[in-house]
């Protein structure tokens, strides 16, 4: 056999190799440690080099682009040396940052031309002519004139705590005044004008004017702070609801929220939810809290019903209807929000008991109602909505998901903030894992997409099978009986924030099963419903407080997708929020979430037992129904055809 | 005018499963029974020949039951006491196979061990020729504690080690093949996990002629048509060439019927129910008949009258009409 010289830009001296010998083992032989997350499979791409000289044969092209290819990269683990090679090996970094480019994340760009205008609340400026003896005109009189010389609007509106303080703040800066005018509303498009407050002299036209955009889901508490002058979102927070202890779906939550003064109890909880969100967004850019002067709120119907204290029992009984869909524009001060008491909350339109204003919000940020194409939105979190079809038609259904893919209900699930592992690979040989933490630092528990990663990878690589059970037989450690059941230890207590060992335990695998086959089985039922196959869906978008860093590979794996070309896919990120984003910045927009929620057409699941069937073939990774799901197919035959052959097999 | 039957042909066909091995093929039996094979609905004797005839299993115990009806310990007399024995009597009462369900603790309350499981096991096929079902008592750790060493001390002989579920499969599964078994496999009345369990099993590389699967069933009265319904969607979706639902079905009507009230209430409560011992053989009857007729391919039964009178109605229903 001949011999060939593999150099390495990151060592000292070439090594020899015969012919066949792979790049990873000349890299070992030069000394050069190339990290191999999957075991050497080429399932994860992290090995990827770059060929600068000479060529290889290249087993498997897995996760590289025709553009990486042509760029000369190769997988270390399946490239075959067969000729003189110079190779640079890549950061670490770098790769990472290449490879999560499948997991775009949508920025939040301002709507273009955005104008100030677009949106009804506007601060002017007024220098009043002091009364006299002559001009005796009253102080609210003066400063209707005043506006109406200056907008052009007829008729204004003032609340009564206002007009007490009226007489004040005209003569606190020398009859200089800058009213704060809510031009129209959702409910009144045509005014009157409301002036929300008055303030002593005048405020430059460019300082910012704030409003807030609330999606409120029934596991996670989203809330943007935004400048309305500029349309930019200057911060963003999010918090676990404080209802979730009372109940993990909103059948719970209405339940509890019958009893006594359950209600009562809820709607505090979730108020001081909100509350601390807007404290802590307005305390980073130090902002006082009571200058946030409009808000848009989005939410399941259930969740908008039990913060403004509306009964919602009727939403839990058949034949389910809700006590109101449209909400009329409300104060900040009589629903318990701590921002101007005066500011309008607009809570936006919902469609059903069970498609709310989360979901209209979502199409609308989605862009579904305008798509020529037959389009598939669908939002996951505690509840799965689907919406498909296009300008023409828009059909949408909804299921109860569970809270596990928010990181809740899981033993070490959390929210995707610092700490949480976001991304997973196990090695197929020793059943190690790798993973990759937010912020860097010591891992303190699993989000979504790492649960997601985590319940694939454990599948492909067998150390749980297609029903979720855990191979408590595996040559490692890391599977064992624990408090939980089975449970397989993803992080050793030395290497955790808090000591404690990160488990996953049987019953994770159980919730989180639930939890993607209710999903799969709401739009696989949905779309058998229409009559249009989910494989007519050109794109599908997909929404959810994870939705940013999901990485859509993992998520078909176990069954949470369909089995579709991945550039099919595009994720949205939290579609609620960035919906009443939307509808804060621009009366079109918020006319447009009207419509949609008119044209919207709901269907019940609980009608007949379909779903209940979808729902059970679905409780399966990835699917009972394996010809759903070919290229899983393939990736497990690969897999075990791998390990079999490096003598692993169990 | 001559009226056209309308015959439907299918794509797929149920797998055909040899139980027992006889001297020749490494086993012990007398002869084998071969069940599966279908090419149609079960009786549709004008669109396709039955393949293999529903056959019938006894089931016996290894040590006298405790929750067993009087008026079957009355029937088995001093059989119950010795499996052996119990075997013998069975196969005289005429049944094709005999499934011998383990307890889960020997007479002393203690959990049964692997020597008593195996000891009763070698008893039995001493005693009769017939193919073996061996059941473990249906607690994970047990079973597997007892199903290992009887599939090694019986290697070669076909018996089938069940039972399989979705949480308790893998043991099982690993000493059936390397030990020449088969397996039975239970889930919950529902097709897809049905399915489901079939594809776990599988991916262990257990070869398709080698699995029985039991969809549960209810006894008549008990949820009888969710169990005929259930089976009769399986062998649909067998036909129609889902592979994971092509094993042969056993199911057992015996266990379901004798745990009915009707068959467990004695004579005159109420007065209007009649003869107890007639009403209960006739409760295990008709649930046997009806699941053959959804489809089963083995029916595990507890009394012989019941044998004799399921064996009479499935000797008229293999029966061809002339006018065909």
């Amino acid at each position: 056999m001949t011999e060939h010289s593999v150099s390495f830009d990151i060592a000292s001296e070439p090594v020899r190799v015969l012919t066949g010998a792979l790049v990873i083992e000349a890299a070992r032989l030069a000394g050069v440690d190339i990290q191999q997350p999957c075991g050497g499979q080429g399932r994860c791409g992290r090995c990827a080099v770059q060929v600068t000289e000479g060529s290889v044969r290249r087993r498997s092209t897995l996760r590289l682009s025709p553009e990486d290819i042509a760029a000369g990269y190769a997988l270390a683990c399946q490239s075959v040396v067969e000729g003189d090679v110079s190779i640079a090996v890549p950061p670490q970094e770098k790769i990472e940052r290449r490879l999560t480019t499948e997991r775009t994340a949508v920025e939040v760009t301002i709507p273009p031309g955005y104008s100030p205008a677009a949106q009804p609340m506007r601060r002017v400026a007024l220098t009043l002519v002091p009364p006299d003896r002559q001009d005796q005109t009253d102080d609210w009189g003066r400063i209707q004139t005043a506006l109406r010389q200056q907008t052009g609007i007829d008729a204004f509106q003032i609340s009564l705590t206002l007009l007490r303080r009226i007489g004040a703040v005209l003569r606190a800066d020398d009859w200089a005044v800058t009213a704060l005018l809510e031009a129209d509303t959702w409910d009144r498009p045509n005014g009157p004008a409301r002036v929300v407050d008055l303030w002593p002299g005048h405020i430059p036209d460019d300082a910012p004017l704030w409003g807030i955009a609330v999606d409120i889901g029934t596991t996670t508490v989203t809330l943007w702070l935004v400048d309305l002058m500029t349309g930019a979102v200057r911060a963003q927070v999010a918090e676990y609801n404080g209802q979730i202890a009372r109940g993990e779906d909103v059948i719970s939550r209405i339940i509890y929220a019958g009893k006594d003064s359950g209600g009562l109890e809820l709607r505090d909880l979730v108020l001081k939810t909100i509350n601390t969100l807007i404290a802590t967004a307005c305390k980073r850019v130090q902002v006082d809290p009571a200058n946030v002067i409009k808000a848009a709120v989005a939410g399941n119907s259930t969740m908008i019903h039990l913060l403004l204290g509306i009964p919602a029992e009727s939403i839990r009984l058949a034949p389910f209807v809700t006590a109101v869909n449209h909400i009329p524009a409300l104060q900040a001060g009589v629903i318990g929000l701590d921002i101007h008491p005066e500011a309008t909350v607009d809570c936006l339109p919902g469609v059903a008991s069970y498609v709310g204003a989360d979901i209209s919000a979502g199409v609308l940020s989605s862009g579904l109602d305008d798509a020529g194409p037959v389009t598939l939105f669908m939002d996951v979190g505690t509840n799965g909505e689907t919406v498909m079809g296009n300008r023409e038609w828009l059909v949408t259904c909804a299921c109860s998901a569970g809270p596990a893919f928010e990181g809740a209900g899981v033993l070490h699930g959390m929210r995707a903030t610092e700490g949480a592992i976001e991304e997973v690979w196990i090695n197929g040989g020793t059943f190690e894992p790798t993973f990759r933490i937010i912020g860097g630092g010591k891992a303190r528990g699993v989000c979504g997409s790492g649960l997601i990663a985590l319940l694939a990878e454990l599948f492909l690589t067998g150390v749980i099978d297609r029903s979720g059970n855990i191979n408590l037989k595996l040559p490692t450690a890391r599977v064992r009986r624990g408090e939980h059941g089975p449970e397989y230890v993803l992080v050793w207590g030395s290497e955790t924030q808090d000591g404690h060992d990160i488990v996953i335990t049987r019953v994770d695998i159980d919730n989180l099963l639930r939890a993607k086959a209710a999903i799969y089985a709401g739009f696989t039922v949905l779309a058998e419903k229409v009559g249009a196959p989910l494989e007519t869906a050109e794109e599908v978008l997909i929404g959810g407080s994870f939705g940013k860093y999901i990485n859509v590979e993992k998520a078909v794996e176990i069954g949470l997708l369909p089995d579709m070309p991945w550039d099919r896919f595009r994720f949205l990120g939290n579609t609620s929020v960035r919906g009443a984003y939307l509808a804060l910045l621009d009366r079109t927009a918020r006319a447009r979430i009207t419509d949609i929620a008119a044209r919207m057409t709901y269907i019940e699941l609980s009608a007949d037992n379909t779903f209940y069937d979808a729902f059970t073939s679905a409780l399966f990774l990835p699917h009972t129904d394996l010809a759903r799901f070919p290229t899983v197919q393939a990736a497990v035959a690969s897999n075990a055809n791998a390990s079999h052959k490096s003598g692993k097999g169990t | 005018m001559p009226v056209e039957i309308p015959k439907d042909t299918w794509s797929g066909s149920v797998c055909t499963v040899t139980l027992g091995a006889t001297t020749a093929a490494g086993g012990t039996r007398s002869h084998t029974v071969t069940v599966g094979g279908h090419k149609t609905l079960p009786f549709m004797h004008f669109e396709q020949p039955m393949a293999h005839r529903p056959v019938i299993a006894l089931e016996i115990r290894d040590r006298r039951p405790d929750d067993w009806s009087p008026l079957l310990l009355e029937v088995w007399g001093n059989a119950v006491d010795d499996p052996a024995s119990w075997a013998n009597a069975g196969e005289k009462a005429g049944a094709d196979l005999l499934v011998l369900s383990l307890s889960l603790t020997g007479a002393d309350g203690h959990p049964t061990t692997p020597e008593a499981a195996v000891a009763a096991v070698k008893a039995v096929l001493k005693a009769s020729g017939l193919p073996l079902l061996v059941f473990a008592p249906g607690q994970a750790d047990l079973d597997n504690q007892l199903l290992v060493p009887v599939a090694e001390a019986t290697k070669g002989e076909r018996l089938v080690l069940g039972i399989c579920e979705d949480k308790n499969y893998r043991t099982i599964v690993a000493t059936a093949m390397a030990n020449g078994h088969l397996i039975s496999t239970r889930t919950p009345m529902d097709v897809n996990l049905a399915k489901q369990l079939n594809i776990l099993v599988r991916d262990m590389g257990i070869p398709a002629d080698r699995i029985l699967m039991d969809p549960t069933t209810g006894a008549l009265g008990y949820g009888i048509e969710y169990g005929y319904s259930v089976m009769e969607r399986l062998r649909l979706a067998a036909l129609q060439g889902d592979g994971n639902t092509q094993s042969p079905m056993i199911v057992t009507p015996g266990a379901e019927a004798w745990k009915a009230k009707e068959a467990k209430v004695g004579q005159d409560v109420p007065a209007a129910w009649g003869d107890w011992r007639e009403r209960a053989i006739t409760w295990e009857t008709l649930t046997a008949v009806a699941l053959i007729e959804s489809g089963a391919d083995i029916v595990v039964l507890r009394h012989p009258e019941s044998l004799r009178r399921v064996r009479v109605a499935s000797d008229d229903l293999m029966a061809v009409p002339e006018t065909i």
